[in-house]
């Protein structure tokens, strides 16, 4: 597989902070890539950057090899670009607010109608075409914003937190339309604070305040995660986090049911910490990874 | 089609779009011009007539009495009442029940008749100046002008107001008119309309795509400029059906001063535009400068020429005062392009000025 989109020291500043401090990035074709992180870690600023609508202070995108820079025109039919915020013309219908998009990208009208017909079929909106953007739910919205990304069929799509606002059955319907045209080759870079749909991703990047904590495939993270994880049942299970999560040897606290999921350093005895409580082996799920990961930056183990 | 004019056209139908379906907009933008001619054209004129008139005859001779006649001959005075003495009549303009008073001495056909200047006065209401200044005027111009002397003066004053002979201020309004719509109508909407793209959000999504700079400009004005186009065709047409506004000059120039002033005021909206972002401080900024520079700095009602030099330089920076100079040439005065070349270049040079700030200010970068 080629790389279709890179991104080599990119960094942003924005007075003394760095937003972006030195990220090393690449996405391959036909490859879904996470850029997981909490509000403010600098997700929307790095995908701005990839998107080529903001310049980086210092590094490059390359798409398909080829430097990326502000108003490249002709690039541009290669990146598809969903922003996290409303983006699309709430007085304008669906139909309206495609044919938009599609006549600047240059779609000729044969080829606009059979690929609006086609996204409107696979994004189920077909019913609503003539609805007013802003009168579409959260769900239907973004498969709109998403459709209009993917009208002319671009080799690299950048999803900024996609699912923000979409209830449980649109998000599901999201991602199958995402691994859909990934499999079809698309190289595909999503934003996103949720752990969940980090696990869905073929490869993620973990960010936190502008620099990648790790990197790779989300199972391969978690087997390479270094530090045990408990589950702890007590009486108190509020009281519990409060004693446990400012403590060193403790990395991640996370309530689970009426449990408490904790990642401590190998050896940090809770039994102690917590007296009376029944602690209970388990296996890492990616969030305990990604959690532990903000407090240890070495909590995964180099590539062998 | 080249792609560069398929992505304008795309959105300058976008546009249309946006203003159909607004229709308070549209409201605003077709129904204001007829709202303010009407006002200015019938209930707000400069022009006085019918001013209340105290007489007071001393005389009571048949001169004294020609005279009284032949100032509320006109419209201009009306009389009120009689008063035996000018004492007398201080409470009648002081009540308002006059504002001006006619008085004549009880010696006025004897000096007549001896040849000296009769002795004849106007009170006039000075806490209405403007009523004073206008009364006082005609006043005289009537005493001098009807007056007959025996052995004649030695000299006659006779003025004649050339283009507007009845100095009506609605004909020297209408084009100053103009001035004001076409700011507030394109210099606020282009505001509004690039500011609520970034507002709403959907300036990202364009950047994202192909489309430059250049043709998002384009495309989102060009149906304000067709927009301003018909105010102006609107405005005439009231103008010369209502008002028997003469048009004098060529309308081809009239309509190309009007293009070049519309660019001028669109470029002007979107440098507030991309400079303020949002569309309730466009909207205020457009405010202070548009509407001021057009109502107070154009000519329009206070002439240019008597206010203090740093004055007359802004009114001649703002595009405002030219158009108002062009159009009462070409409309009153109907001259050629030679006489507004001057005022063209003036305005085209604004023009010039707003579109390099705005598209040195108007960067596709979201976030910086």
């Amino acid at each position: 597989m080629s790389l279709a989109l890179e991104a080599e020291g990119l960094v942003r500043r924005y007075g003394d902070r760095a937003a972006v401090d030195g990220l090393d990035l690449a996405v391959e074709a036909g490859e879904l890539y996470g850029l997981v992180g909490p509000d403010g870690a600098g997700k929307t600023t790095t995908m701005r950057m990839l998107a080529g609508l903001l310049p980086p202070d210092a590094g490059a995108v390359r798409l398909d090899g080829e430097a990326l820079t502000i108003g490249a025109g002709a690039a541009r039919a290669a990146i598809g670009y969903m922003p996290q915020q409303y983006s699309l013309y709430g007085d304008l219908t669906i139909d309206e607010n495609l044919a938009f998009f599609g006549r600047l990208f240059g779609l000729p009208r044969k080829a606009r109608a059979e690929r609006t017909d086609r996204l409107l079929q696979i994004t189920r909106l077909g019913r609503f075409r003539d609805r007013r953007a802003d009168a579409l739910s959260g769900g239907m919205y973004k498969k709109l914003a998403l459709a209009c990304a993917l009208l002319h069929q671009p080799k690299v799509l950048l999803l900024d937190e996609p699912s923000n606002g979409v209830d449980p059955v649109s998000r599901r319907e999201l991602w199958d339309l995402l691994y859909a045209f990934v499999e079809d080759g698309m190289a595909v870079v999503l934003a996103t604070p949720y752990m969940d749909e980090a696990a869905r991703c073929h490869r993620v990047g973990l960010l936190n305040e502008g620099k990648l904590l790790a990197e790779g495939p989300p199972a391969e993270l978690v087997r390479r995660f270094r530090h045990p994880t408990v589950r702890l049942t007590v009486d108190d299970r509020d009281a519990a986090e409060i004693c446990l999560a400012p403590l060193d040897e403790v990395l991640a606290v996370s309530p689970e049911g009426a449990a408490l999921r904790v990642v401590a350093r190998a050896g940090a005895d809770l039994d102690a910490l917590v007296p009376g409580a029944e602690v209970e082996p388990v296996d890492a799920e990616f969030e305990d990874v990604f959690l532990a990961l903000l407090r240890d930056p070495d909590s995964v183990e180099a590539r062998p | 089609m080249r792609p560069a004019l398929i992505r304008t056209a795309a959105l300058a139908v976008k546009e249309l779009a946006h203003i159909r379906r607004d229709p308070q907009m549209l409201a605003f933008a077709l129904l204001l011009p007829v709202v303010l001619l009407l006002l200015f054209g019938y209930a707000i004129s400069f022009d006085l007539d019918h001013i209340p008139l105290a007489v007071v005859d001393r005389d009571q001779t048949a001169d004294s009495r020609a005279l009284a006649r032949r100032m509320t001959a006109g419209d201009l005075f009306v009389p009120v009442a009689d008063a035996p003495s000018a004492e007398a009549a201080v409470p009648l303009l002081r009540r308002d029940v006059a504002r001006a008073a006619l008085v004549i001495d009880d010696d006025y056909t004897r000096a007549l008749r001896r040849g000296e200047p009769a002795p004849v006065q106007l009170l006039v209401d000075g806490a209405d100046n403007s009523t004073a200044a206008v009364a006082m005027g005609y006043a005289s111009a009537i005493a001098i002008g009807r007056v007959e002397v025996p052995g004649g003066l030695p000299y006659a004053v006779r003025s004649r107001a050339l283009f507007n002979p009845a100095l009506r201020s609605t004909i020297f309004i209408i084009p100053g008119l103009m001035a004001l719509i076409l700011v507030i109508i394109a210099v606020m909407l282009t505001a509004l309309t690039v500011a609520r793209e970034y507002e709403r959000g959907s300036m990202e999504q364009l950047f994202a795509t192909p489309t430059r700079r250049v043709e998002i400009i384009l495309g989102k004005l060009a149906p304000y400029f067709v927009l301003g186009l018909v105010q102006v065709l609107l405005v005439l047409t009231a103008g010369v059906t209502l008002f028997d506004l003469p048009v004098r000059g060529s309308l081809l120039l009239l309509f190309g001063v009007a293009s070049l002033f519309l660019l001028a005021m669109l470029g002007q909206g979107l440098l507030i535009s991309v400079v303020t972002r949002s569309q309730m401080l466009a909207s205020q900024v457009a405010v202070i400068t548009t509407l001021l520079p057009a109502l107070l700095l154009s000519g329009f009602i206070f002439p240019i020429e008597h206010m203090p030099l740093p004055l007359r330089v802004l009114a001649n920076v703002f595009p405002a005062s030219h158009l108002v100079e062009a159009l009462r040439a070409i409309l009153l005065r109907g001259n050629g392009p030679a006489a507004v070349a001057a005022d063209c270049g003036a305005i085209a040079a604004f023009f010039a000025v707003m579109l390099a700030l705005s598209i040195k200010r108007f960067q596709r970068v979201v976030g910086a």
